[in-house]
């Protein structure tokens, strides 16, 4: 058997997600097998739960035909739909914007930010409830581009 | 009480801090930088919020992303750890506009002690003994050359609003004192944004001996003896100490009542340390105030019995101190372990940890938010762990540290446990002859 042929094996094994290998051929056969160590610390990305309150930051959705921009919160806030309590909200899923439509408010420190879009297109899709909290980067609307 | 505590900072304090909650059964929030969301912190406090991408100034030192941080879960207290805003007046007030308690002195403190030049007006006032030099800053060369043939050459530069080694020149020579001072006003107004700078008497080879001072909202001040910081490379503390092997019952009782008349003097509230410098004839003087907890406060825990962190909050919740001074037991030392590479000059070694192994048993403690498959960010210090030995003597503690460091295993990035192993080995630390000359000769001989 190669040497070569069983280093470049052990470094498959190593490098990439499989545990074991096992192969046959003219005769002869060779396992090589990656002893299982540093258990869920690697699994932890997908694992590994925010325990804040705030809803989980949605998965990727499945690519739509046409692309689609995330407006993410740039700050640390509370989100709201409208301008007021008892005001219209400042967009409806469905709705056309362009760069420089306001969107929402984010409320800090008793501050009311006013959140823009910077495309223009569809909004398809609200993230969050009207006074959920929201972090830094956490998606709050998907606009598909015209 | 307070029910929820935000941990506004990062790393080994903060999941201090957070230990320390869960034992009060206070519940805590953890706000990190998109290079921490993978950290211990995060995912041992009760909840956790995203405050910016990984620059500290975007995040941690992003005082309306905090306060926010604060509000949207509705903490009543906000710790803010060591570096960061832990001294920032200005985040201590907001804080307090916000109804939301800062954990620590008052805001007046902060910004009196902040200005290193006013702190030490302060202290002279309250008849503790400062290190010669001008009385507040000084605004030309000209100015410092007078002072400096006043008090005696050679002296040293300082930055009003600094620290960390930045901002000072040693003058030696009365004809370098101009360039000196053009340099060290220059740097100081890049690291700081203040060039303002006053000067001192160099007192040589010093010992740098703090207190740790505490204070509450009942007037009672109280010391908690002294660390022996002598151990330093470029004014970075490496090593630490208590008691000091250089200050023995007398000087103790005299430094001691020093620090606590210079800190009821501005009705000092929370955990404070008052830095001495200790010539070799045991003269002391007032070097600076610092109004946070410190990074080497383990070992006055080991040597009092006393957990700071929950000092802290017990005290700003307003709880009473007990009056009494406690006197050290045992010896305890401190190594800071720091992802650095001592054989290229101490070059920040980030990375991912492949394998790490703590020492461990009686008297040996280890305070990390590191782990085993843990990547290091490239965007903060470079501590990683503290590793604390505390022993009936100092000659055992020594012993004890000794094993330790060469239990202590970290592959995948460069440190600076090699570094201590020799450190701890050498003739002149053993012997506790040290001052903060040492490093300088151990890096000439390695």
């Amino acid at each position: 058997m190669d040497l070569n042929y069983v280093r470049r094996l052990i470094k498959l094994v190593a490098e990439s997600g499989v545990t074991e290998i096992e192969i046959e051929e003219e005769g002869k056969r060779i396992r090589v097998a990656k002893s299982v160590d540093h258990l869920a610390v690697t699994a932890q990305p997908t694992a590994f739960v925010n325990p804040f309150p705030l809803a989980a930051p949605p998965l990727p959705e499945p690519k739509a035909e046409k692309k689609t921009h995330e407006i993410t919160s740039p700050i640390v806030g509370t989100f709201y739909r409208a301008p007021a309590p008892d005001a219209d909200s400042y967009v409806q899923v469905g709705q056309e914007v362009h760069a420089g439509t306001a969107l929402c408010i984010i409320e800090a420190m008793k501050l009311m930010n006013e959140i823009e879009s910077d495309v223009a297109g569809k909004i398809v899709k609200i993230h969050v409830e009207n006074g959920q909290p929201v972090e830094y980067n956490q998606p709050l609307f998907s606009i598909e581009l015209t | 009480m307070f029910s929820k505590i935000l941990v506004a900072n990062r790393g080994e304090i903060a999941l201090r801090v957070i230990r320390v909650c869960r034992e009060l059964g206070i519940k805590t929030v953890a706000v990190y930088s998109e290079a921490d969301r993978y950290s211990l912190p995060v995912r041992f406090a009760d909840e956790a919020v995203c405050i910016g991408p990984p620059p500290s100034k975007d995040s941690y030192l992003n005082i309306p992303r905090i306060v926010a941080a604060a509000e949207i879960s509705n903490a009543d207290g906000i710790h803010p750890g060591y570096g960061f805003l832990a001294e920032n007046a200005n985040f201590a007030e907001i804080c307090e506009t916000s109804g939301i308690t800062f954990i620590g002195p008052t805001v007046q403190q902060i910004a009196a002690m902040g200005d290193k030049a006013l702190a030490k007006e302060t202290m002279k006032k309250a008849g503790v003994l400062v290190i010669p030099g001008s009385e507040g800053i000084i605004e030309t060369a000209k100015e410092a050359a007078e002072i400096a043939h006043e008090i005696g050459f050679p002296v040293m530069l300082k930055a009003a609003a600094g620290g960390g080694g930045k901002g000072m020149r040693i003058v030696r020579d009365p004809h370098d004192l101009e360039k000196s001072f053009q340099m060290a006003s220059t740097e100081a107004g890049s690291a700081f944004g203040n060039g303002s700078l006053y000067v001192e008497k160099l007192v040589e080879q010093p010992h740098h001996i703090e207190f740790q001072v505490f204070g509450d909202k009942h007037g009672n001040v109280i010391h908690l003896n002294e660390r022996d910081c002598s151990i330093q490379r470029r004014h970075q503390k490496l090593v630490e100490e208590s008691p000091s092997p250089f200050v023995d019952p007398g000087l103790r009782e005299k430094m001691g009542a020093a620090a606590v008349k210079g800190a009821k003097s501005v009705n000092y509230l929370g955990a404070g340390t008052i830095e001495f410098l200790v010539d070799k004839d045991k003269n002391f003087y007032f070097m600076e105030m610092n109004t946070r907890i410190q990074v080497e406060h383990p070992v006055t825990e080991q040597i009092t019995g006393l957990d700071l962190i929950r000092l802290q909050i017990e005290v700003a919740a307003g709880q009473k101190l007990s009056k009494k001074s406690i006197r050290p037991r045992g010896h305890a030392i401190e190594c800071r372990i720091n992802a650095e590479d001592p054989s290229h000059d101490f070059r920040p070694s980030p990375g991912s940890i492949t394998d790490l192994h703590l020492p461990g048993g009686f008297g040996v403690r280890v305070d990390t938010h590191c782990y085993t498959g843990y990547t290091i960010p490239p965007y903060y210090d470079s501590l990683i762990a503290k590793l604390i030995v505390s022993a009936h003597t100092r000659e055992e503690a020594l012993e004890k540290m000794a094993g330790a460091l060469e239990e202590f295993t970290v592959e995948g990035i460069q440190t600076t446990v090699p570094f201590h192993r020799r450190m701890i080995r050498d003739e002149r630390f053993r012997r506790g002859t040290f001052d903060t000359s040492f490093i300088e000769s151990l890096e000439v001989q390695a």
